[in-house]
């Protein structure tokens, strides 16, 4: 049994503000092995995205703070770290891709600055060694011309480009885990395939995990290995994806998976999930989804559910899962 | 293209936007919506569908005259609304609304949502008052939300709930045409399908047609019956919506179907379907496609494809495809 390269132990990252303390991110187990891709998926506000800034402890503080949990990352606890020594980790061991590639990229930095930027703060390289290199991802993520375009500013690339260009600033120093946060959700859906088709290609190449965090069940079916779902800071479901489709176990992963329409059914009354996601700060008691929930008895109002295993890598947040779906 | 029975017909509508470039005495216009036509039927639900930059949200305002086209025409029950001055134009806003996407953006912060949902009413003197206060009650009631909400503001709601109130407003004053602009897209999977339930509902109760623009075909295809393809300001096909699944036939459709993520492991996508062929020189003339074309001849470089009739009331604009 191969050892994981990320565990992530009983995490919890609060957010305390003046109207109250938002449980943004609650007791959250899992692991990513080396060279998969697992993706954590969820509505707004489940917490997947302060997971990943947690990880590579990027919460703004105040008012956020990691209050309790583990990070192991090659064995060593990362909250164990100083900042010095946490800052050989961030571009180097574990980099990041963000959502709107627009406001994640320096404008007023061409993008071979930034993506040599990495390689001369992390290896004992030149500048034109470093340049080289750079040229070389660009070439990598599929950027045409990239002996030209690596004196582009990011407002002169598209969308999709912008994404890129992103994608091998993060890969530059081959890290072994990415953590790519909703990295095609700005793009068109054409363009979006290339890149999630791109980043399949490149950690299977470089045998690096991914940390695909989405909202996005379709972008997760398309290159996930296994799927943790995510809601009000907790995970509901975690399971390889095949699973996921075959034999899902918990209400609320079924109430999302039947909320989107298929292109080769007859156009139907979706089954929805009724009601909305609850205010962080006033969360329900006992099984923070039984409000909305199909399945809930006088049971769920108690007391929040443990994950039960369902069998070896399949576990679901739900009392009844063996009746569920 | 005569159509006797159509709510709308949008004839060779064009909107050209020109911008001075520093450092050049030509003026190149930005061809956003390149010569449109497209016809609905009262009741019926017409699918525009691209992705950004297409030109679907200007076709979108310039159906309501939110933005002043640069040529064609737009027949609302059969009167051209580009001829009609203030006054008569006015007079015809009631039986068209919009649903706009960002429902942080749309509603005013300052007007409580009954304000909102009845300023229609008020404006356009149709009821006043206790009645109008009552209507107000209802059209909230028929959108899923209650009565109490009218007293409250809008950023006092969720994003969904946000969007269910511009709902309410663009249907209090019953209209016949309703143009919805990406109106689930900043939503959540799961509230987005509530509020398709809801439009669903609101059209068969009130006999609503719709002109419903989306970037994602899952949910035009859902809620529409027939989609018009839009590429860079042109309709490249247009067909009823379970042929245009059974046979695309533009390149860029078949494009756009391979890249849709399937919720099914077996059909994950094809890396090779979704490639992008790229010649770095798009001419002017031909077809706008090209550069993205995997099924590019000679001919599509010289002659622009016209939108032509393919059987069963399909047509499409290529050259490869007929």
């Amino acid at each position: 049994m191969q050892k994981p390269l990320l565990e992530i132990r009983s995490l919890s990252t609060h957010f305390f503000t003046e109207e109250g303390v938002i449980r943004a991110v609650e007791d959250v187990n899992f692991e990513i092995y080396p060279g998969e891709i697992l993706s954590l998926v969820g509505e707004s506000g489940c917490g997947k995205s302060v997971t990943g800034l947690s990880i590579l402890r990027l919460i703004a503080s105040p008012p956020g703070k990691i209050v309790s949990g583990q990070i192991l990352f090659d064995g060593r606890n990362l909250l164990d770290l100083e900042e010095r020594e946490m800052e050989k980790v961030r571009g180097n061991d574990i980099s990041m891709i963000f959502q709107e590639p627009m406001t994640s990229l320096n404008p007023v930095f061409t993008i071979g600055d930034q993506i040599m930027e990495a390689v001369l703060l992390h290896q004992k390289v030149d500048k034109g060694t470093a340049r080289k290199k750079a040229i070389e991802m660009l070439d990598r993520v599929r950027i045409p011309s990239p002996e030209t375009t690596i004196d582009a500013y990011p407002h002169q690339l598209s969308g999709g480009m912008r994404q890129r260009a992103m994608i091998a600033m993060a890969l530059s120093c081959q890290p072994k885990l990415l953590i790519a946060d909703e990295p095609t959700t700005a793009l068109d859906v054409t363009i979006q395939a290339q890149v999630l088709h791109l980043l399949r290609e490149i950690q299977r190449d470089m045998d690096m995990a991914v940390m695909l965090i989405t909202h996005d069940l379709g972008v997760v079916t398309e290159i996930a290995d296994r799927v943790a779902v995510m809601y009000a800071g907790r995970i509901m479901e975690y399971s390889p994806i095949q699973t996921l489709f075959q034999q899902v176990r918990n209400p609320y992963t079924k109430g999302l998976l039947d909320s989107i329409p298929s292109l080769e059914e007859k156009p139907r009354r979706l089954n929805v999930i009724p009601g909305q996601v609850p205010n962080p700060i006033d969360l329900p008691e006992g099984c923070t989804f039984h409000p909305r929930c199909y399945l809930s008895i006088e049971e769920c109002k108690k007391k929040e559910p443990p994950l039960f295993q369902v069998n070896e890598n399949h576990f679901s947040r739900c009392i009844r899962w063996k009746e569920c779906c | 293209m005569a159509e006797t029975h159509s709510l709308l017909q949008v004839i060779d509508l064009k909107k050209y936007y020109y911008k001075q470039r520093l450092f050049s005495s030509e003026k190149k216009p930005i061809r956003a919506v390149d010569g449109v036509s497209l016809a609905i039927r009262k009741g019926e639900t017409l699918g525009l569908v691209g992705e950004s930059g297409c030109g679907k949200t200007t076709i979108g305002k310039s159906v309501l005259r939110l933005i002043e086209p640069t040529s064609g025409q737009i027949l609302f029950a059969d009167q051209d609304i580009l001829q009609l001055n203030r006054a008569s134009l006015r007079k015809l806003r009631p039986r068209m609304q919009f649903i706009f996407q960002d429902p942080y953006e749309s509603l005013n912060p300052r007007m409580k949502v009954g304000e909102i949902v009845g300023e229609g009413l008020e404006v356009h003197h149709i009821v006043r008052g206790k009645e109008k206060n009552q209507r107000v009650s209802d059209i909230l009631g028929k959108v899923g939300l209650h009565p109490q909400d009218a007293d409250r503001y809008p950023h006092e709601f969720s994003g969904g709930q946000r969007q269910r109130i511009g709902i309410a407003r663009a249907i209090s004053l019953h209209p016949d045409l309703i143009v919805a602009d990406e109106p689930v897209s900043a939503l959540d999977v799961s509230i987005q399908a509530q509020i398709l339930n809801l439009l669903m509902d609101l059209r068969d109760q009130f006999g609503l047609t719709y002109l419903f623009i989306s970037h994602d075909l899952r949910i035009v295809k859902h809620i529409s019956d027939r989609i018009a393809v839009m590429y860079m300001g042109k309709i490249v096909e247009m067909a009823d919506g379970e042929e245009l699944f059974r046979r695309p036939l533009h390149p860029y459709t078949r494009l756009l179907l391979a890249a849709i993520p399937k919720l099914n492991l077996q059909k994950r996508i094809d890396p090779a379907a979704v490639r992008e062929e790229s010649r770095l020189l798009s001419s002017e003339q031909g077809c706008s496609f090209q550069p993205r074309c995997p099924h590019f001849k000679e001919r599509c470089k010289v002659e622009e494809p016209q939108l032509l009739d393919a059987g069963g009331d399909h047509r499409v604009a290529c050259h490869f495809a007929l």
